[in-house]
């Protein structure tokens, strides 16, 4: 056995000039079984819930509930619970997937020996996907609920030097203002690294944390394969879930800032 | 970029390949799972609501049956014993009626047996005296053997009689 790690995933066939990644197919292969799973659940749905159906019950009323309780209005919690929720599915049933024994099987490609198994989520281009998608539907929400020049108004912040100008228009000279308004024009351009640092943060966490515990793994099953990788495996399957819980509620919490920052949010900011 | 290249994310067709297979996941699951569960959850929770509502309209209402009934049944038992109140008094005064007509007609009765034994005495009286006279004629005929006028006869013996 040797060992095999790599950033990337690992190409194991080609449909015409597309690559399919390892990661790429797994991928699908969890998007199709969660998709027949809910459906199942779906379409079996009574007026009188069976046992099946009320656990599923019980975990949609509760992460709805939860939604609910960082968003306050309804209706809007209502519209970005399917959007969270089906982040969480999807990325712990991907990370719950690799326990399934086998991950070792080896295929042989045109590049030499390619695992077959990988972990979705230690794939950083799902992961940059399905962070893009939470923060720029962020954005969109911030746009929508703060209309285009209130949302950029938020990164440009000229509101300090305004008021410095059209005090300096009737005579009065007046420093602090002017020491406001540049702090308000730098606070908004440190929002625009905030947003950048939330893509890179998310993702990486994400990311990092299933490569990590994957690489781990593989690491402890090479040293001694007997016993040692159970403890870290343990360790891997909290995570799996946990690191599911987290990006779902932090594009949760994304959401509901764009939500909630108003005029005061926006003193507040400029008057630290 | 070295990193871009290191962590696989060089291939711009994979990322979109990766986006859309998201984006299917979500609309699917959006569309025809979340959706219609969550509707069906919000439509149960409103019947059950509809349910506790309609129990509590139900149980108001048979409160107010029973207390219905009560009082109903208190104004039957009131009128019942007024009803019976009164046929005591009118079976009382028919009672009294009764007896008098009664004695009434028993009086009457015996008056008019009175009379019709008295004019049965006073028939018999003048039967009896109408046969004595015939018996003195027969006797007084026989006696004296002869027969005079019967006029005067008669006359004879309504004068005897008489005295």
């Amino acid at each position: 056995m040797e060992l095999n790690i790599s950033l990337a995933p690992e190409i194991l066939f080609k449909i015409g000039s597309f690559p399919v990644s390892n990661s790429f197919f797994w991928m699908v292969v969890v998007s199709i079984s969660l998709m027949i799973l809910i459906l199942t659940i779906r379409y079996k749905f009574k007026q009188v819930p069976g046992r099946t159906q009320a656990a599923f019950e019980i975990l949609i009323e509760g992460g709805l509930d939860f939604v609910q309780s960082i968003i306050e209005d309804k209706d809007i919690a209502k519209k970005v619970f399917p959007l969270v929720f089906t982040l969480f599915l999807f990325i712990m049933l991907a990370n719950l997937i690799t326990f399934i024994p086998g991950s070792a099987v080896v295929l042989e490609s045109g590049e030499g020996k390619v695992s077959l198994f990988r972990a979705v989520m230690s794939d950083y281009g799902i992961v940059i996907v399905m962070t893009l998608v939470a923060v720029i539907t962020a954005q969109i929400v911030a746009i929508i609920s703060f209309g285009p020049f209130g949302y950029l108004g938020k990164y440009f912040n000229f509101s300090g030097m305004k008021e410095f100008f059209s005090e300096l228009f009737r005579g009065k000279l007046k420093f602090g203002l002017l020491a406001q308004g540049f702090l308000d024009i730098f606070l908004g351009l440190m929002d625009i690294v905030g947003e950048i640092a939330k893509i890179v943060s998310l993702s990486f966490r994400l990311f990092g944390n299933i490569f990590a515990g994957e690489v781990l793994g593989m690491v402890m099953l090479f040293l001694m394969p007997w016993f040692l990788p159970l403890p870290f495996q343990f360790l891997s399957l909290l995570t799996a879930v946990v690191q599911a819980f987290v990006f779902a509620v932090l594009t949760l919490m994304f959401i509901s800032l764009a939500l909630k920052i108003d005029d005061e949010d926006l003193n507040e900011k400029a008057t630290v | 970029m070295e990193i871009i290249k290191a962590l696989g994310i060089d291939n711009y067709w994979v990322l979109i390949a990766q986006f859309v297979n998201l984006a299917v996941l979500l609309f699917v699951l959006y569309k025809f799972a979340y959706g219609p569960m969550m509707k069906m959850l919000d439509e149960r929770s409103a019947k059950i609501a509809e349910g506790i509502k309609d129990a509590e309209k139900a149980n108001k209402k048979l409160e107010e049956t029973e207390s219905r009934e009560k009082d109903v049944l208190n104004k039957a038992k009131k009128e019942a014993k007024k009803i019976i109140a009164a046929a005591e008094e009118i079976a009382e005064k028919n009672k009294a009626e009764i007896l008098e007509n009664s004695k009434m007609e028993a009086d009457e009765i015996f008056r008019k047996a009175e009379e019709k034994i008295e004019e049965e005495k006073n028939k018999l009286r003048e039967e009896l005296k109408k046969e004595t006279i015939e018996l003195v004629m027969m006797a007084t005929e026989k006696v004296l053997k002869e027969k005079i006028d019967s006029d005067k006869d008669k006359e004879i013996i309504e004068k005897v009689v008489k005295n």
